[in-house]
């Protein structure tokens, strides 16, 4: 069907996309400053809390011996793992030809970029001497050492930068049609901003053919890449010898759980902002179905890889594996395992109901419990797992102190702060993929979506 | 250029600015520049029938940055490797399987890098000043039309554009 414009017949016209995602970024009011001055405030407690850390030392955290990799560890993972839905629905749907992806995917883009750079300093805060973390770069140097390149530490070093070169330039990629856009609107200053940062786009013939072949093999490019980061991120753990991390298994079950927890941090963003942004008609129930979807599936994934991790250890009988195990299930600390079993396979078979799935409340929750659920199977995978380790006279379960705790709340901080800013500056649908597809855009606002009543 | 127009076609569909392409073909008028809003396949179709062109070169940049990308990463392990060649616990100094992530990750990045540079310098960006005959709403909700054409051409051309579907034709200077 032509997708005529500007006569009234369709539920919302190309122009309508615009005003309404224009809308987003009208200049802010109060709540909004006192939204971004309370994530500042938080960001502001986690580098204070960083500050004496560096000053005294990892003394002031929970860490000892045998837990060296604890909280800090646990959330470069969960940053790294919410990182990955980003590159899913942009990259892996695009070359699928998702329609649903295209009010979803600059969220999930924008979410990526943040929660890479966040996931970025917690090896660095991890560290006791920050300021040598450059070590992992090579570089030349009178002594011709480099890094070895046989670490799966180096490897990740190798494997997030690209991650985050490659997000950031998909991402500004897909935004260039979208400032000229708002170029052509704006006035004062912000007309300076967008003019820089638009480059000149017009949308010529010549323009879209180079895009739309450069946007492909970027998403080529970043669909090996999203499988290949997490899998090395797994490495980290799986090439060590300690119990309850040495698994083959890792790979594909770090990769499943960081689309499953990133997909839960889209619906946990999508869901206050359709209803404060008022973009409802851009991002429809439909949208917010298909993706729940993803969540769905991704948990019955990570719910077989929980039960595959157990057969294996059970089959081997590997009597140190079988006692970390044991440990983990019904030792003092079991209730994080019971927790994370609860948030990450039970919670979400809720979403087999359509009702649920098109319910923004239940929507909400479920991905808050997601959320919880995955940060839980990190820590109870790194800390837990270090805590049991093959020598028993060792074992000491690790309790996080005020550091950690400052410095995790601080990097969330961080995160929805750099996520505030974006929404306020920068499109946050995209507005030319959704006039491309607006048919199935003006089709899940007109016809009656199933069970809609219930959103 | 002396006694040359600008039409343009303002168009509210892309199957009309589609059908307006092909009408500039059979009119034998090939200088022509199309503003579309958003990637429209049947733009893109029509503009390749009327000149010809095959598959964006991008792609060819895109190789040879994966081809060096790879190259780079294993000249930087196993030369690194050689550099500092001590035999540790009777392994080889330079040990593929490992630098094949380091090799991966390079290849995936000179990639993108040469991706994201070439569609720059093909597409002619950064561009400084408007393409002739830009209009604001060729970015929001409007398909638009540029063809030059000669003083004698003007009315024909001007009738086929509307024929097919355009909303307003203006013309300006050259």
């Amino acid at each position: 069907m032509a997708a005529a414009v500007g006569q009234g017949e369709f539920p919302i016209n190309y122009i309508d996309v615009d005003r309404t995602a224009q809308r987003v970024m009208n200049p802010a009011g109060l709540k909004y400053w006192l939204w971004v001055a309370f994530l500042a405030f938080l960001v502001a407690v986690g580098v204070s809390y960083w500050t004496r850390q560096i000053y005294e030392g990892l003394g002031v955290t929970g860490y000892g011996q045998p837990n060296y990799w604890a909280v800090y560890i646990t959330n470069f993972v969960f940053w790294v793992g919410i990182a990955h839905s980003g590159t899913l629905i942009s990259a892996v749907l695009y070359l699928f030809r998702t329609r649903w992806r295209t009010a979803v995917y600059r969220c999930a883009e924008t979410m990526t970029i943040f929660a890479v750079v966040t996931a970025g300093l917690f090896p660095i805060i991890h560290l006791g001497r920050p300021w040598y973390f450059y070590w992992l770069c090579p570089y030349p140097n009178e002594r011709y050492l480099q890094p070895n390149f046989r670490s799966p530490l180096t490897w990740d070093f190798f494997a997030i930068s690209t991650y985050l070169t490659t997000s950031a330039l998909f991402l500004s990629m897909g935004l260039i049609p979208d400032i000229a856009n708002q170029r052509d609107i704006s006035t004062g200053w912000r007309k300076k901003f967008y003019t820089i940062l638009a480059c000149g786009w017009q949308g010529t013939d010549r323009q879209w053919r180079n895009f739309s072949m450069a946007y492909l093999l970027l998403a080529g490019f970043a669909t090996p890449l999203v499988l290949s980061v997490h899998s090395v991120v797994s490495w980290d753990f799986a090439t060590m010898q300690t119990p309850g991390m040495h698994s083959t298994i890792f790979a594909p079950y770090f990769v499943a759980g960081a689309i499953f927890s990133g997909c839960a941090l889209v619906i946990t963003l999508m869901v206050p902002m359709r209803k404060w942004l008022h973009i409802e008609d851009l991002v429809t129930v439909w949208h917010m179905d298909n993706l729940s979807k993803v969540v769905l599936f991704t948990s019955l994934v990570i719910s077989y890889s929980y039960l595959t991790e157990v057969f294996v250890v059970w089959y081997a009988q590997d009597p140190i594996e079988m006692m970390t195990f044991h440990e983990r299930f019904f030792g003092s600390q079991g209730y994080l395992f019971g927790g994370m079993i609860l948030c990450n396979c039970l919670v979400p078979l809720l979403l087999f109901s359509p009702r649920i799935r098109t319910n923004m409340v239940w929507l909400f929750i479920i991905s808050i419990f997601v959320n919880i659920g995955m940060w839980l199977e990190r820590f109870v995978l790194i800390a837990g797992s270090l805590s049991t380790a093959q020598t028993p006279s060792q074992w000491r379960f690790y309790v996080p102190k005020i550091t950690e705790v400052a410095i995790t709340i601080g990097s969330f901080g961080w995160f929805l702060l750099n996520f505030s800013l974006f929404t306020k500056f920068l499109p946050i649908v995209s507005m030319t993929e959704l006039k491309e597809g607006i048919t199935w855009l003006r089709k899940s606002i007109r016809e009656p979506y199933p069970y809609r009543k219930a959103a | 250029m002396n006694g040359e127009i600008e039409l343009i076609g303002t168009f509210t569909s892309e199957d009309e600015c589609a059908a307006a392409i092909e009408g500039l073909h059979k009119a034998h008028v090939h200088d022509f520049n199309v503003f579309s809003p958003f990637m429209s396949e049947k733009i893109n179709e029509a503009v390749d029938e009327v000149r010809g062109w095959g598959r964006s070169p991008v792609r060819k940049f895109v190789l040879a940055g994966g081809f060096t990308g790879a190259f780079t990463g294993l000249i930087l392990t196993v030369g690194t490797s050689w550099e500092w060649n001590i035999i540790a616990g009777g392994r080889p100094i330079a040990a593929i399987a490992p630098y094949i992530v380091i090799i991966f990750e390079l290849m995936i990045l000179f990639g993108v890098l040469s991706a994201v540079s070439s569609f720059f310098f093909i597409s002619r960006l950064p561009a400084f000043e408007p393409a002739p005959g830009y209009r604001t709403r060729f970015g929001a909700d409007k398909f638009g039309l540029v063809a030059r054409v000669g003083d004698g051409d003007v009315s024909r051309v001007e009738a086929m554009l509307r024929d097919a579907g355009a909303e307003e034709v203006a013309r300006a200077a050259a």
